[in-house]
């Protein structure tokens, strides 16, 4: 691969003007798998443009964990669209460093995908190092408010985060009651949305099951 | 009233029994439906509201709240409202029928049934006709297809009067028309139309059947909802429906996954 094949397919996506043409232009950039393509395609993140956003996410999620740090850099606070995209690569990609954005997405973000990707990703982040312990209970905080959302997407993926979080047996004992505690609440009748309840019901089992 | 404070049961009840402010008899119909209002008043003050909509000449305002109302009454679920929405469905208004179709098929009003099946008698070429100058059929046919559906009563006279729509040119009712003749018949031959319809090269088409294949509860549309070309978050609504009606595990897992 040469420097000339990204100035090429920058130049094709810059000509492009339908969506099928930004699509293609967007495939091209991506098939590069070049961390220097990552700006140009979360510039195509703003696009508002399904098509297209997906592409590039699936482009960006491809290029590995060293996009982390260049889509938490170029975030768009101001783009519903584009932020929406970057929270779920972040999310898909289990990177600890994204930690500080899902959290504030989930407390902040008016838009419930938004919420409902960052608690995916706050419940799948891949913790390690000395900072383990902090970062796990900064989720299962996070996780705890996600399970109270006015929305039931939020509550659902609350149900299951607080499973994967704590399906490890060997954890804090004081979250993983509060966890059980939360679950309880989602299964119990004080739950209005039946499929909240159910996917509660199902967590519950496999965490008291092992 | 004040600026941002949120309303309370009590107030709401009042805003509809007011004559004064429309907007806020508007704000309250809909309020007493979107939270599933028990009060004992609810009920009785909603079914109020419907009178305005015999005036000669019907106010506008008026027939905004009676139309939020009707919406509210499907909310609430009240078997005192099945006589009056069935009056309803009688009505020269359009989206008044429409509406009252809606919520007796989430009443699950059998009652309701010969009233439908009249609306669609003639088939698509009277009930859904085209209407020279305007975006809708000579009937509200998805509505009253969807309602027949949601009751769920399988005879050979409704399935008779729903099938000839699942040739109708549009496909959103050739989609309302699957969807129901599933639910009454369980055969998977309607979900393959439907599964076909939902390779529309129209977005909005792709939205309005895959909500049609949740709506349905049927489990082996589960992988073709997963991989329609929708956005996830409509699909997480159509396997809601789909988890609910069907209590399997699987579509818990896909949902899991799309999150």
């Amino acid at each position: 691969m040469t420097a000339s094949d990204l100035q090429k397919a920058v130049l094709a996506l810059d000509r492009a003007t339908m969506t099928s043409e930004i699509v293609q232009a967007t495939q091209t950039l991506c098939g590069l798998r070049n961390l220097e393509a990552a700006p140009t395609l979360i510039k195509v993140l703003g696009f508002n443009n399904p098509a297209v956003g997906a592409v590039a996410t699936q482009g960006l999620i491809a290029l590995g964990r060293d996009v982390v740090p260049i889509l938490l850099v170029s975030l768009d606070v101001g783009n519903y669209g584009a932020r929406a995209w970057v929270i779920r690569a972040i999310a898909t990609l289990r990177d600890p460093r994204g930690l500080d954005l899902l959290e504030h997405a989930l407390n902040a973000d008016i838009a419930p995908s938004v919420r409902r990707s960052a608690t995916r990703g706050l419940a799948e982040m891949e913790l390690e190092g000395p900072s383990f312990f902090k970062d796990f209970s900064r989720c299962s905080e996070a996780l705890f408010k996600a399970a109270a959302d006015d929305e039931w997407i939020v509550r659902y993926a609350a149900a299951f985060g607080l499973e994967q979080r704590f399906c490890q047996n060997s954890t804090d004992t004081g979250l993983r009651t509060q966890a059980i505690a939360h679950l309880e609440q989602l299964s119990s009748n004080s739950e209005a949305v039946k499929v909240v309840k159910q996917r509660a019901k199902l967590a519950l089992q496999r965490l008291q099951a092992e | 009233m004040e600026l941002m404070q949120p309303l309370n049961e009590q107030q709401v009840i009042a805003n509809l029994r007011q004559r004064d402010d429309a907007s806020d008899r508007y704000y309250a119909a809909w309020w007493l439906g979107k939270m599933r209002s028990q009060h004992p008043e609810a009920v009785p003050l909603l079914l109020d509201t419907l009178s305005a909509l015999s005036d000669e000449p019907v106010d506008e305002e008026d027939r905004g709240v009676a139309i939020n109302a009707i919406r509210a009454l499907g909310l609430l679920l009240n078997p005192a409202a099945h006589d009056p929405l069935m009056h309803m469905l009688g009505s020269k208004d359009y989206s008044v029928r429409e509406e009252a179709a809606r919520s007796l098929g989430a009443m699950k009003a059998k009652a309701a049934i010969p009233q439908l099946c009249q609306l669609l008698s003639g088939g698509p070429a009277a009930a859904g006709k085209e209407q020279v100058g305007a975006s809708t059929l000579k009937e509200p046919c998805e509505a009253l297809l969807e309602a027949l559906g949601n009751i769920g009563v399988n005879n050979p006279d409704v399935v008779a009067v729903i099938t000839p729509f699942s040739d109708h040119p549009r496909p959103l009712v050739r989609a309302a028309a699957c969807r129901a003749l599933l639910q009454l018949m369980k055969e998977q031959r309607w979900a393959n139309e439907l599964e076909q319809l939902l390779q529309h090269p129209e977005p909005l088409v792709r939205r309005g059947v895959l909500l049609d294949l949740g709506a349905s509860g049927w489990t082996a549309a589960l992988p073709a909802i997963e991989n329609a070309s929708v956005e996830a978050s409509l699909k997480l609504v159509a396997l809601r429906g789909l988890a609910e009606q069907s209590d399997d595990i699987k579509v818990l897992d896909v949902m899991d996954r799309l999150l």
